[in-house]
């Protein structure tokens, strides 16, 4: 068994959770950077420098965050739906592509300037990249802009997206944990596409064992089922070399094509929440505020660039959608927020320390990742909440602007 | 009247209703049950949220939308009371029925019954108090007055006999 203080100390981090996500719905604000600030301020950076007492990165702590990351690849590839992408193909390819070049183009150009090497401007324009599925689809909901139509726009180009971050992580932890050379690199890269291409056959072939598997009354089993599969596989992966998110999202995307994507839905969306919270916490507990202070230029610079690159590419897309000037601008404001994935980068970033980053840049990309994610999960959320005024303002000179070169609808 | 379905990937489905004027009724179906209902001014317009409903109550009020509770039709015993006693009644003629294929006037509807037949539809079309040398004939719906008793009378006129052995 565990030490007798371990399980309060668990106990003291889901109840700050749970208070500190009241506090967050409260100020209408997005949970994650209040769980991080929650990690943050009970950990050994901030806490335990001022007293004795201070919550640990434990190994349950870890390995929760570990299954946070899991489980939010998990239900990516489980609302992820190939047909529904195939079906709006030419929309959410041209406004998804857009989004890719300009930010992560962007990205590539910023992380360039910023350290002067490839493997670490590939992180940057990762981590730039990747808008938060969670915080924009809650806001979406909260904001009531799910019925209009705007929305089609956005969740399409955040499925796209999703697939780009599929295929990004197999690259990513492959050059990451290929050692330094080349041949090393591509050998990992190799054993990284064998293991995608057994997970690709196993969505392909193996729906029908899925339906089976979860063919059980109880919710029990179905939950337990889903679990043991799920879990397996990541970690299978994970001792093989590969992503472990990467392995759970094509899991995910196996379960997504039986008649059971709803319940599982239903049912693992509880476990998912917990786990991520843990992850959330993780990211704080492992990051020294004092980092900030020297990555505070990064961050600033990075927000500076960023928010327009997707303001820009947002509004592109809407107009792609044939949404006009006003609904477009909302679309650009509304993708704006950085936040799950762009911390699933930072702690693969993480992995590379000393191997094929030095930890100096590994330290830096991390602590420059969680900055980031904090600033952009609230600006986003902002300019979502005060969109009126912000349209009301940008509007019309864009209308002023576009009225001779574009036909309104 | 067009339905217009698209998917939300990772919340639902939604439904957008044209319900004339332009207004647009807007159904999001969450994957968790939950339904939410808003309206829209015109195709471009900002939703505006009427309200939200659980999975059973959207059900339940669905139903009574489509009328499963109470359809709104002239069926068979739709009756309206003109005054104390006094009921306006709609009766089918069915196939073989006793006056099927007979005037007012061979019918003596009036003098066996006691009812008098104020109407008759026949096909989308009233003939308003139709005279003795009208035809009653199969699917006619005949709007007659009477009491209760009378009106019972009536009914085995116009039913099918083997239908309804009385």
């Amino acid at each position: 068994m565990a030490s007798e203080v371990a399980l309060f100390e668990v106990g003291v981090l889901f109840a700050a959770v749970a208070l500190v996500g009241g506090i967050a719905s409260r100020l209408r604000q997005s949970v994650i950077p209040f769980y991080i600030a929650t990690g943050i301020l009970l950990g050994p950076y901030v806490v335990g420098r001022l007293t004795p007492y201070a919550l640990e990165a434990t190994e349950f702590v870890e390995l929760g965050a570990e299954l946070g990351i899991v489980f939010l690849l998990f239900f990516l590839g489980l609302e992820f739906n190939l047909n529904r992408l195939l079906a709006n193909r030419s929309r959410i390819g041209k406004a998804g592509t857009v989004d890719l070049v300009v930010n992560f183009g962007g990205g590539l150009v910023l992380g360039f300037v910023l350290f002067r090497a490839f493997l670490p401007a590939f992180l940057v324009a990762g981590i730039v990249y990747i808008s938060s599925s969670a915080i924009i689809t809650k806001s979406l909901i909260d904001l009531g802009w799910i019925a209009n139509d705007e929305a089609e726009p956005m969740l399409g180009t955040l499925v796209y997206e999703d697939l780009v971050i599929a295929v990004y992580l197999v690259v990513a932890s492959a050059l990451l944990l290929g050692g330094g050379d080349i041949g090393a690199a591509a050998q990992s890269i190799g054993v990284a596409l064998g293991v995608i291409l057994v997970l690709l056959a196993v969505v392909w072939f193996g729906t029908p064992f899925f339906q089976r598997v979860l063919d059980a009354d109880s919710h029990e089993f179905i939950v337990l089922r889903a679990v043991g599969i799920t879990v397996l596989a990541a970690g299978a992966a994970l001792a093989l070399g590969v992503s472990e998110a990467v392995a759970a999202f094509f899991i995910g995307m196996a379960f997504s094509s039986t008649e059971h994507v709803e319940q599982l839905e239903r049912l693992l969306e509880p476990i998912r929440d917990l786990f991520a919270a843990v992850f959330f916490v993780w990211i704080g507990l492992v990051t020294d505020p004092l980092v900030f202070a020297g990555v505070l230029t990064l961050i600033l610079v990075a927000v500076v660039v960023t928010v327009p690159t997707k303001l820009v590419s947002g509004y592109l897309g809407g107009r792609m959608y044939d949404l006009d000037i006003r609904q477009s601008t909302r679309v650009g404001l509304g993708m704006t927020t950085r936040g799950e994935f762009s911390l699933i980068i930072a702690t693969l970033a993480l992995s590379g320390s000393g191997t094929t980053l030095t930890e100096t840049v590994a330290q830096t990309i991390y602590a420059f990742a969680v900055g980031y994610v904090l600033v952009m999960s609230i600006v986003g959320t902002m300019l979502m909440q005060y969109s009126t005024p912000i349209e009301e303002a940008i509007v019309p000179r864009l209308s002023k602007v576009f009225s001779d070169s574009s036909v309104e609808n | 009247m067009t339905v217009y379905e698209s998917d939300l990937p990772g919340v639902g489905k939604k439904f957008e209703i044209e319900i004339g004027d332009g207004e647009r009724l807007v159904i999001v179906t969450h994957n968790t049950g939950k339904r939410e209902v808003f309206l829209k001014a015109s195709e471009g317009a900002d939703s505006e949220k009427l309200f939200e409903l659980p999975d059973r109550l959207a059900r339940t009020i669905g139903t009574i939308l489509e009328g499963a509770y109470f359809q709104p039709v002239q069926s068979e015993q739709v009756e309206t009371m003109l005054a104390e006693g006094t009921f306006l009644e709609w009766y089918n003629v069915d196939d073989g029925a006793e006056i099927a294929g007979q005037t007012l006037a061979d019918a003596r509807v009036r003098e066996r019954t006691g009812v008098s037949v104020a109407a008759i539809e026949r096909s989308g079309s009233v003939v308003p108090s139709p005279r003795a040398d009208t035809v009653m004939e199969v699917g006619d719906t005949l709007v007659v007055i009477g009491s209760q008793e009378d009106l019972h009378e009536f009914d085995v006129l116009v039913s099918n006999d083997a239908a309804s052995p009385e």
